[in-house]
């Protein structure tokens, strides 16, 4: 895994389109997605790659360090 | 096999899915077609272009229902505004055209209808059709077959089948869930955004502009949408420009040699999505597991385009699946590679060819000479005389 620090990404949903361009080039496991078909918000992200954040075609992801590492929240069934 | 719920369960409605699922249930299987949207093609995430040849090729005939406006031919710019026309009309005249015994070369289809027209197809064929359903999961069997979870109106749902079909997308999850390398990388992913708008004309033409200047990485384009509208979009490479598809857009209505032409253009519908300019994933299934369409990354690497092969794939996996579901052949254990096989036959091989192309051109480092390449070689791709002009 990266040392990067993890991150929580915010989305301005006002500008947002709902294009999935973020979530298709995230690099996290399957389910690292919210309910509005962009990367997850709720959850602190790992890799901290910041990929979505130079694909979005609107530049509407933005994201705050955080100190703790992040928690696994498994949603998907395997 | 014990009896499972389906042969297929097909994670996925858009034109990929579909269309595996109507050929799938034309012989004879039993499938099921699952959506999470409520309404299929919505949010609009593609500007609908497709051949004449690639519809029909897919059992797909040219309904009013989801066509916006019929296609000639096409005009590529280079960053200066020269442009090569390839207008059927003229090279091919006794063939195409808008008269009686003619034919489009292609069209320009609404998402929504034109998704909504193949799963109602494939519903008319025997699919089991559910939307507002999410596939979250699947686990193969000791016995040969496989669990899948579904997520229906907040109902937990486990249905055993044969094989699962992913057909999600872009954002595909399924190819994950079997741990299979799917990331794609930030040098090979286009972002878009396109506008609808008003007070463009257009003649019939897919108009592409290339050059770095507009697009970096990418192109630009303005297409024809019924109605007297147009579609004005772009599409550029994060790695190859520090500001967001938007920026680019704006600076190609505003400043590039069309300025004039769009000056009074109206927005009245803004659009975007992720287009991979890259090669096919490498491996395309697992145990009870297939993919096709975007998911696959079945997408022209050249040209964005990847509406003719979701359909034309839906097609060869239905085929495949047909045969060997028929035969009772295994699921597991590296079996289903034979579809790989068959599709890299029909279609892969020729998108590889495709994708060295595309990165002997993006890998020139001199801006001059790689919109020279991208400029000859869009000109030379679109031309009646390409050899892969079914692709
Ligand atoms: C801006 C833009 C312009 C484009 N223009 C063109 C063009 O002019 N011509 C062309 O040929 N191609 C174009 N493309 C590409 C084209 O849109 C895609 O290649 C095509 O949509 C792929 O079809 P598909 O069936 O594989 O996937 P999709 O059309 O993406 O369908 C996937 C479906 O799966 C569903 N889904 C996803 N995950 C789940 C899940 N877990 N559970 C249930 N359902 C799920 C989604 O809701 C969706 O309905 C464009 C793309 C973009 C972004
Ligand atoms: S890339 Fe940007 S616009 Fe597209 S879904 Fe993600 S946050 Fe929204």
């Amino acid at each position: 895994m990266s040392k990067q620090q993890p991150v929580l990404f915010s989305i301005g949903w006002n500008a947002c389109i709902n294009c999935g361009a973020c979530v298709a080039i995230c690099p996290q496991e399957a389910g690292f997605v919210s309910p509005f078909d962009t990367i997850a918000v709720d959850r602190p992200c790992d890799i901290a790659c910041l990929l979505c954040e130079s694909i979005c075609p609107v530049d509407t992801i933005t994201h705050v360090p955080v100190e703790q590492p992040a928690v696994s929240v498994v949603t998907v069934d395997r | 096999m014990p009896p499972t719920d389906y042969d297929l369960i097909i994670v996925g409605a858009g034109p990929a899915g579909s269309t595996t699922a109507r050929f799938a249930a034309s012989a004879g299987l039993r499938v099921l077609l699952i959506d999470k949207r409520q309404e299929l093609g919505a949010p609009i995430q593609c500007s609908g272009a497709i051949s004449g040849h690639g519809l029909a090729a897919a059992g797909i005939p040219p309904d009013p229902e989801f066509i916006h406006e019929a296609i000639y031919g096409f005009a590529i710019y280079n960053d200066r505004g020269d442009r090569t026309v390839h207008d059927y009309r003229q090279l091919k005249g006794d063939e195409y055209g808008p008269g009686p015994g003619k034919k489009p070369l292609g069209y320009v289809v609404d998402r929504r209808r034109f998704d909504r027209y193949l799963m109602t197809q494939a519903e008319r064929a025997g699919v089991d059709v559910w939307l507002k359903t999410e596939g979250l999961g699947y686990r193969p069997r000791p016995d040969g077959s496989c669990t899948v979870s579904l997520l229906r109106y907040n109902q937990p749902i486990e249905l055993t089948t044969r094989v699962v079909v992913g057909a999600d997308g872009l954002q595909s999850q399924v190819g994950k869930w079997a741990g299979l390398q799917t990331h794609i990388k930030i040098t090979e992913l286009a972002g878009c955004l396109q506008f609808i708008v008003d007070g463009v004309e257009t003649e019939g033409l897919l108009e592409i502009v290339t050059g770095h200047e507009w697009a970096p990485g990418g192109y630009a384009w303005v297409f024809p949408k019924g109605h007297g509208y147009a579609e004005i979009g772009l599409g550029v490479i994060a790695t190859m420009t520090d500001k967001p598809a938007r920026w680019h857009l704006d600076k190609f209505i505003t400043q590039s040699f069309f300025r004039d032409r769009f000056a009074g253009s109206r927005i009245l519908e803004v659009q975007g999505g992720g287009v991979p300019l890259a090669a096919p994933l490498r491996t395309q299934f697992a145990d009870n597991m297939i993919l096709v369409g975007d998911a696959a990354r079945h997408v022209n690497p050249i040209t964005g385009g990847g509406l003719h092969t979701a359909v034309a794939g839906g097609k060869i996996a239905a085929d495949f699946l047909v045969g060997h579901l028929g035969d009772g052949l295994p699921l597991q254990g590296g079996a289903l590679e034979a579809y790989q096989r068959a599709w890299l036959g029909a279609m892969g091989d020729k998108m590889w060819k495709l994708y060295g192309i595309k990165t002997g051109i993006f890998h020139n480092m001199d801006i001059g000479e790689r919109d020279r390449q991208l400029y000859a070689t869009m000109s030379s791709y679109f031309s009646p005389t390409s050899e892969f002009k079914k692709i």
